[in-house]
């Protein structure tokens, strides 16, 4: 049987992958960077190794100016399923969102510093850094 | 390339579908007897055997529980065929419809005559362990804290009502109308007929998402056969055609950094399923849409182009039950008969096949000769569904 205490209940990080290391570097110093094809001009998001425009390998890693609106989100007010999800019990409730940034690029994070009762379609955010281990700072988003 | 007409289902199989093991010490059943069973049953109703699917087309469905790379192989070894044409279906909730077109284009080559296509899994009765596999969901959505597809369905179903003023009277519409089919369905699981207050006051799960937003995992087992339309006519059944396919998998409508999320591939995989068969909105009688949300039906009733995105008035002035303008989810859906994992894409092509033959029962939608069939599969990161395929099927040439 195994015990709630046997069970890891430390957040999930993400694997630091060799295409994805670039921008946890720029993270950790708080900078929010996304690759941008240089010969059409599309954002490539999330991190990749060439263009999924367009092909090109000519890619290169761009400061975002970290402003952008919700497009839409959720509540979490109960966790489900994998035992890593209990982790984040202690945050309930907490928003989910889709964020477009101003450039274009939409992200999956976190709004935070408001209560989730005042988070609407539309609100613009604006980035903020949230140490979860020494290599990893997720960017979130505030309101702004 | 067409495949109109080329290839007719001439057998299904539906096993009941149940929940067993979910609670400790409940008799149950593993994903292989509900393999064998769905199977025998799709045996039984096309007037086959076994030794005529030896060197023949199989296509099993890959469930997302069970992570092994070989498993249409280990199902062949379950079932006991030595397949000349193995496929997985890989493109989840939709496999079951895209292994209709891949194996009708094989049997339109000649390459075989006939098919078995089957899915089966038993989440409640099976556990496997599984770990988290690299991707986007492990890298970029997990550490926030998501829960799921639900969390991603939730922010579709609120961009749409926020964008186009969406009720839950509009959306409670189409879950009424799947449990009152249901209702009618001795197969189904969920029959006890609901109200749209039923549907507004049930439990939040991902607000706004409810708990009669979303589908019922399940244990069971699916199958259908295809024949060659000369084989076709030579077994018991009557011969339910392809009559146009369609496919669209990894859709983007926008840049794909960040996308409509509101518009569904089906758009593109309908369009070119109904220029294959040759048909137009009216030809359609009745739609069996992958259902693993309301939303996502009501966004494929919009992206199909049975009314303009936004269309709140048509959904208003629409019948949706078998006796209506527009009858879908005559079966209940897999939000109402369950949904074992991807196998849970065969069920509305069963209905579809159902309908066509006349045997809907209480349900029956009257003179029906044509229905489309959707199958859907994975929530992407930034995106809606992320596989998308469509099927028109009729039962004549």
């Amino acid at each position: 049987m195994t015990t709630m205490a046997e069970i890891d209940v430390s957040k999930p990080l993400p694997a630091i992958t060799t295409e994805a290391k670039p921008f946890w570097d720029a993270a950790a110093e708080q900078k929010l960077m996304i690759q941008r094809c240089q010969e059409c001009n599309a954002w490539v998001w999330t991190p990749r190794p060439a263009c999924n425009e367009c092909g090109s390998e000519k890619i290169e890693w761009t400061q975002m100016s970290g402003r952008g609106e919700v497009y839409s989100f959720t509540v979490i007010r109960q966790v489900v399923g994998r035992a890593a999800s209990k982790a984040f019990e202690p945050d309930i409730p907490y928003v989910i969102a889709w964020v477009d940034l101003d450039e274009g690029p939409r992200l999956i994070t976190n709004i935070i510093g408001c209560p989730v009762e005042d988070v609407k379609l539309g609100m613009k955010v604006a980035v903020q850094f949230e140490k979860a281990s020494e290599k990893i700072w997720l960017p979130k988003f505030k309101p702004s | 390339m067409s495949i109109k007409n080329q290839a007719a289902i001439v057998g299904i199989g539906d096993t009941p579908t149940d929940r067993l093991g979910s609670k400790p010490g409940e008799p149950r059943k593993s994903s292989a007897e509900y393999l064998s069973w769905a199977m025998h049953l799709a045996l039984e109703d096309a007037g086959l055997s076994l030794k005529d699917f030896q060197g023949q087309g199989l296509g099993v469905t890959i469930p997302t529980a069970y992570p092994q790379p070989f498993w249409p192989e280990e199902v062949s070894e379950i079932l006991g065929i030595t397949p000349g044409f193995l496929l997985g279906g890989a493109t989840g909730g939709a496999g079951a419809v895209s292994l209709l077109g891949g194996m009708s284009a094989a049997i339109n080559s000649g390459f075989i005559d006939l098919a078995l296509v089957i899915g089966a899994a038993a989440p409640f009765s099976e556990h496997w362990g599984g770990g988290i596999q690299p991707g986007d969901m492990r890298d970029w959505e997990i550490p926030y804290g998501t829960m799921g597809p639900n969390s991603k369905i939730a922010m579709v179903m609120r961009r749409h009502m926020h964008q186009y003023g969406t009720t839950l009277d509009h959306l409670g519409k189409i879950a009424v109308a799947g449990r009152y089919h249901a209702s009618l369905n001795p197969l189904g699981y969920l029959r006890k007929p609901i109200t749209i207050d039923d549907y507004k006051n049930s439990r939040l799960v991902a607000d706004p998402v409810r708990l009669l937003d979303c589908v019922m995992p399940a244990n069971g087992g699916k199958a259908y056969i295809l024949a060659s339309p000369e084989r076709a006519k030579t077994l018991r059944k009557k011969p339910i055609y392809l009559k146009g396919f369609g496919e669209r998998s990894n859709p983007s409508y926008g840049p794909r950094a960040g996308s409509d999320a509101l518009i569904m591939g089906v758009k593109d995989a309908g369009r070119v399923a109904m220029e294959m068969a040759g048909v137009k909105h009216q030809d359609i009688n009745f739609l069996e849409l992958y259902d693993d949300y309301i939303i996502v039906v009501y966004l494929q009733i919009e992206d199909l182009g049975f009314c303009d995105k936004g269309d709140l008035k048509f959904f208003e002035n629409t019948d949706f039950t078998f006796k209506g303008q527009l009858p879908i989810q005559t079966g209940g859906g897999i939000i109402n008969c369950g949904q074992p994992s991807t196998a849970g894409g065969v069920h509305h092509i069963l209905e579809g096949v159902r309908q066509l033959r006349g045997e809907g029962g209480e349900r029956q939608v009257p003179n029906a000769k044509i229905g489309l069939i959707s199958g859907l599969g994975v929530l992407p990161y930034g995106k809606n569904l992320g596989c998308c395929a469509v099927a028109i099927l009729g039962n004549e040439v």
